[in-house]
């Protein structure tokens, strides 16, 4: 049987870095083919290989027993092999029909029909994932979960051969990561071919029927899920036990540090009440659109509330922009690190001291060794893969870039800390260090609030728990109450009744 | 032993790419030195300096804050007009020559700070804000000179303030060259020591997430406007001084060295971004040009075709190769 894809000997360098050495990868039709490796493997490169978006260094490429020379995105289209980039953006100024029909738009004569397209849209979106979304949404007005479902439509759409998704259920909750599943094993059993990037190990072993290992830009192995386990694929990439997944710590909670009465958004959340203390990891959960992520906007002044009241030390305040929030003492981790989180052209080091220059300087100027050597400390203890605070953050690895969205939080010593998705993207170890980290600035006394698609991250991180729903709390749990699988049936609405005759 | 790794040709290409604007000016000057009479004169050195580069330089290094902070500012001819008609006005009079100056200079402030409003309050993009600015700037001018009549004060009777400034030296160095080294020494720790100069370069970058930092969006690019407004009153006061009058909408063909100089300047840094050493060669390559092409005889036209030529070439060298080495 010839190989959907055939990548072999495949080197790439920018300029002094080197991405991938002499790798390999071979997918076969009709199977679901897992891509792992820590942040900084080469995942995304031999991927943005495939696409024609970087030009090999060297190596063969085949598909579907054709030798491709140059590749340019169009010619691989034409293969029929098609992309979920990590970071490829869609255009946030088109509408979601036309995201989904880019490039193949249904026709009536020269022109494109709108309504035809508009009606396709939506039946594709409710067929592969039960979602009802007016086609006409801007893309700029999505989350990024409904982002990335609306790209895995659009290759659906163009019956794709050959898939290949690139960490396509970051920030997806768990019900969208079953559709896509459902999904996927849809497709493989059509006999198409799958490549699938992930960091969430549990997701490996659900869905893929062997894997290819990256380190360090090399393959290093290939291997069954089912028959080595994943422990052994964990250490496989990054050469440690994975045993230490969630680093406890003993929690010092002290006096209240922010308070919540009765707030409410209109058409987000209403009524919330809740309080967060000094030391402490609250987790918020809940399923997509249900509030969670507006209530954090509203805390760090992205939106103002209809009413209710928000206290800081006891004290009101009302942040009308996100400065006055971070001036304040309250920071955020934001979920969309592209829009708002880094600056992907300025550098390691500009990025992660521009929110605590005030610290670094005297009289206006920056201190820049004081600078150095805070970034250098931090990209250390995170483990940041990069040749030094100078190179730009466009250059690093999507899990890398995380890492530097979260140091330049760690060095502007907040009050509150509001962690939306912090380890989206981010491989198994460097996960562990943001853990650490959290622990850390909680015993410092600092306040959390963690955001997470990843409910066991939750449950294990958490000291406490809430729930939303509907733009209301509906229930809390304290650390060890509960576990993921009930905490998203509680998520989900399913035991709403069930909890309160209990 | 140590073993070095040989240089490779990727290394020298991007140096060649990085350092394309000095190869570029570097020839130019040999080329020039040995093709047109009397480049490479003392005499003309100073005019080249004190009329040409002394100008444009105050101006492309407001221009290169502004487009360091991702924004574009068409309204410095009005800066350096209005500074210099009221400073002009002033003068005529009968204010001291201090007064006129800070005259001058409160004109360019306020049209920095309308730009600023414009931009913050009505959140109008910077292109747009300032374009109008440009157009209301003019017909301010031509209304309060009759359509646009010069204003000369060449008379003996307003002798005086100019004398002042124009005898004023540092060590045989003349004011406008000591003026220029003060803007560039202040430009250059404002942009590339301070803090405000990571602002920029963050607001550059990305508004939203300098904006989700903690960083205050508006104040900052208000300074930068204000900034940019107000080192073109400067010039305004510069070139007023020197000729003794204002003729109207005499800063409008500055707009686009400025501009040019800045871009041309970003192929020095290895980001690509706008940065005071950058714009400086930008405006000695563009100055040195205009002159070697004047001297060997080509008329304005030609002369801006060979700049358009040049201009392409370094660009195309720098960030060609550039694309070429990823
Ligand atoms: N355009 C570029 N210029 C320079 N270096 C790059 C560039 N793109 C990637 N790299 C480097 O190549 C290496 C591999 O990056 P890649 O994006 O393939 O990692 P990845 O396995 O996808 O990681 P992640 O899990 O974080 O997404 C990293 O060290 C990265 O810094
Ligand atoms: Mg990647």
């Amino acid at each position: 049987m010839t190989a959907a894809i055939e990548m072999r000997g495949i080197t790439k360098t920018f300029g002094p870095v080197k991405a991938l050495t002499d790798a390999t990868l071979v997918v076969q039709p009709g199977t679901i083919h897992g891509l792992i490796g820590a942040n900084g493997a080469g995942k995304s490169t031999i991927i943005k290989i495939l696409a024609g978006i970087y030009a090999r260094t060297s190596g063969t490429v085949t598909v579907m027993g054709k030798e491709m020379g140059v590749i340019t995105p169009a010619t691989i289209e034409a293969e029929g092999v098609h992309f979920i980039h990590q970071d490829r953006l869609l255009v946030p100024t088109a509408t979601v029909a036309e995201a989904i029909f880019l490039r193949n738009e249904p026709r009536f004569g020269p022109f494109i029909s709108y309504r035809q397209m508009n009606r396709q849209a939506s039946e594709l979106l409710r067929q592969y994932f039960d979602m009802e979304l007016d086609p006409r949404t801007l893309i700029s007005d999505l989350s990024t979960a409904q982002q990335k479902i609306v790209q895995i439509t659009r290759a659906l759409a163009n019956k794709a051969k050959v898939l290949v998704l690139d960490e396509p259920t970051a920030a997806l909750v768990k019900k969208e990561v079953d559709n896509l599943f459902v999904v996927l094993r849809r497709l493989k059993a059509e006999g198409r071919a799958i490549v699938f990037i992930s960091h969430y190990m549990a997701e490996i072993e659900e869905i893929c029927d062997v894997v290819t290992v990256l380190r360090n830009g090399s393959d290093v192995g290939v291997v069954t899920p089912a028959d080595v386990g994943i422990a052994k694929i964990v250490e496989m990439m990054t050469n440690r036990d994975a045993s230490e997944m969630y680093p406890r710590r003993e929690p010092v909670i002290g006096k209240p540090a922010l308070s919540v009465r009765n707030l409410t958004v209109a058409g987000a959340f209403q009524d919330v009440s809740f309080d967060l203390y000094e030391g402490e990891i609250l987790g918020i959960t809940g399923l997509l659109g249900s509030g969670d992520k507006d209530l954090l906007k509203a805390l760090f002044g992205q939106v103002t509330p209809d009413s209710g009241e928000i206290m800081l030390n006891g004290k009101t305040v009302h942040f009308r922009t996100p400065v006055q929030a971070v001036r304040n003492g309250v920071a955020k981790i934001p979920e969309d690190r592209r829009a708002h989180g880094v600056a992907t052209g300025l550098s390691v080091g500009e990025n992660i001291s521009l929110a605590s220059l005030d610290q670094m300087s005297s009289r206006g100027f920056v201190q820049r060794d004081a600078e150095a050597r805070n970034v250098d400390a931090l990209i250390a203890e995170l483990g940041i893969k990069t040749p030094g605070r100078h190179t730009l953050v466009k250059n690093l690895s999507g899990g890398n870039q995380q890492k530097v969205v979260v140091a330049k939080w760690l060095s502007c010593n907040s009050q509150v800390y509001l962690l939306d998705e912090p380890t989206v993207a981010v491989d198994v170890g460097a996960k562990v260090e943001i853990y650490n980290l959290m622990n850390r600035l909680a015993l410092e006394g600092k306040a959390l609030i963690f955001l997470s698609s990843d409910l066991e991250e939750i449950t294990e991180m958490c000291d406490r728990t809430l729930v939303i729903y509907r733009g209301e709390i509906i229930a809390e749990y304290q650390r060890g109450e509960i576990d993921a699988n009930r905490l998203l049936a509680v998520a989900s609405g399913a035991a709403l009744n069930q909890k309160e005759t209990a | 032993m140590t073993t070095l790794a040989k240089p490779r040709l990727r290394f020298s290409l991007d140096t060649v790419s990085n350092y394309a604007v000095i190869i570029a000016f570097a020839v130019v000057v040999v080329i020039f030195s040995l093709t047109a009479d009397g480049f490479l004169t003392g005499s003309n050195l100073m005019n080249l300096i004190s009329n040409k580069v002394v100008l444009l330089a105050i101006i492309a290094l407001g221009m290169t804050i502004v487009i360091g902070a991702g924004g574009i500012d068409l309204s410095v001819g009005v800066s350096i007009d209005l500074s210099s008609m009221i400073f002009i006005m002033m003068i005529a009079a009968g204010y001291a020559g201090f007064f006129a100056i800070m005259g001058g200079l409160a004109a360019a402030f306020c049209v920095g700070l309308a730009n600023a409003i414009l931009i913050n309050k009505l959140k109008i993009n910077p292109f747009l804000a300032t374009l109008g600015v440009l157009f209301i700037g003019q017909s301010i001018q031509r209304l309060s000179t009759q359509g646009g009549v010069p204003i000369y004060l060449t008379r003996a009777e307003y002798a005086a303030p100019f004398d002042a400034i124009a005898r004023t030296n540092l060590a045989g160095v003349p004011a406008p060259i000591i003026v220029m080294i003060l803007c560039i020494i202040a430009v250059y720790l404002a942009l590339h020591r301070s803090v405000f100069g990571r602002y920029v370069a963050a607001l550059g970058a990305q508004a939203e997430v300098a904006r989700y930092s903690g960083i205050r969006v508006a104040f900052n690019l208000s300074v930068v406007f204000i900034a940019c407004a107000v080192l073109s009153g400067i010039t305004g006061i510069l070139l007023s001084s020197t000729v003794r009058s204002y003729v109207p909408f005499a800063g409008d063909a500055f707009l686009l060295d400025a501009i040019g100089a800045t871009f041309i300047g970003t192929a020095i840094s290895a980001e690509r971004r706008p940065s005071v050493i950058g714009t400086l060669l930008g405006v000695l390559l563009l100055a040195v040009m205009r002159n070697g092409l004047l001297l060997i005889g080509w008329n304005f036209f030609w002369q801006q075709v060979g700049i358009g030529v040049l201009v392409f070439l370094v660009l195309g060298l720098s960030f060609g190769l550039k694309k070429r080495s990823e």
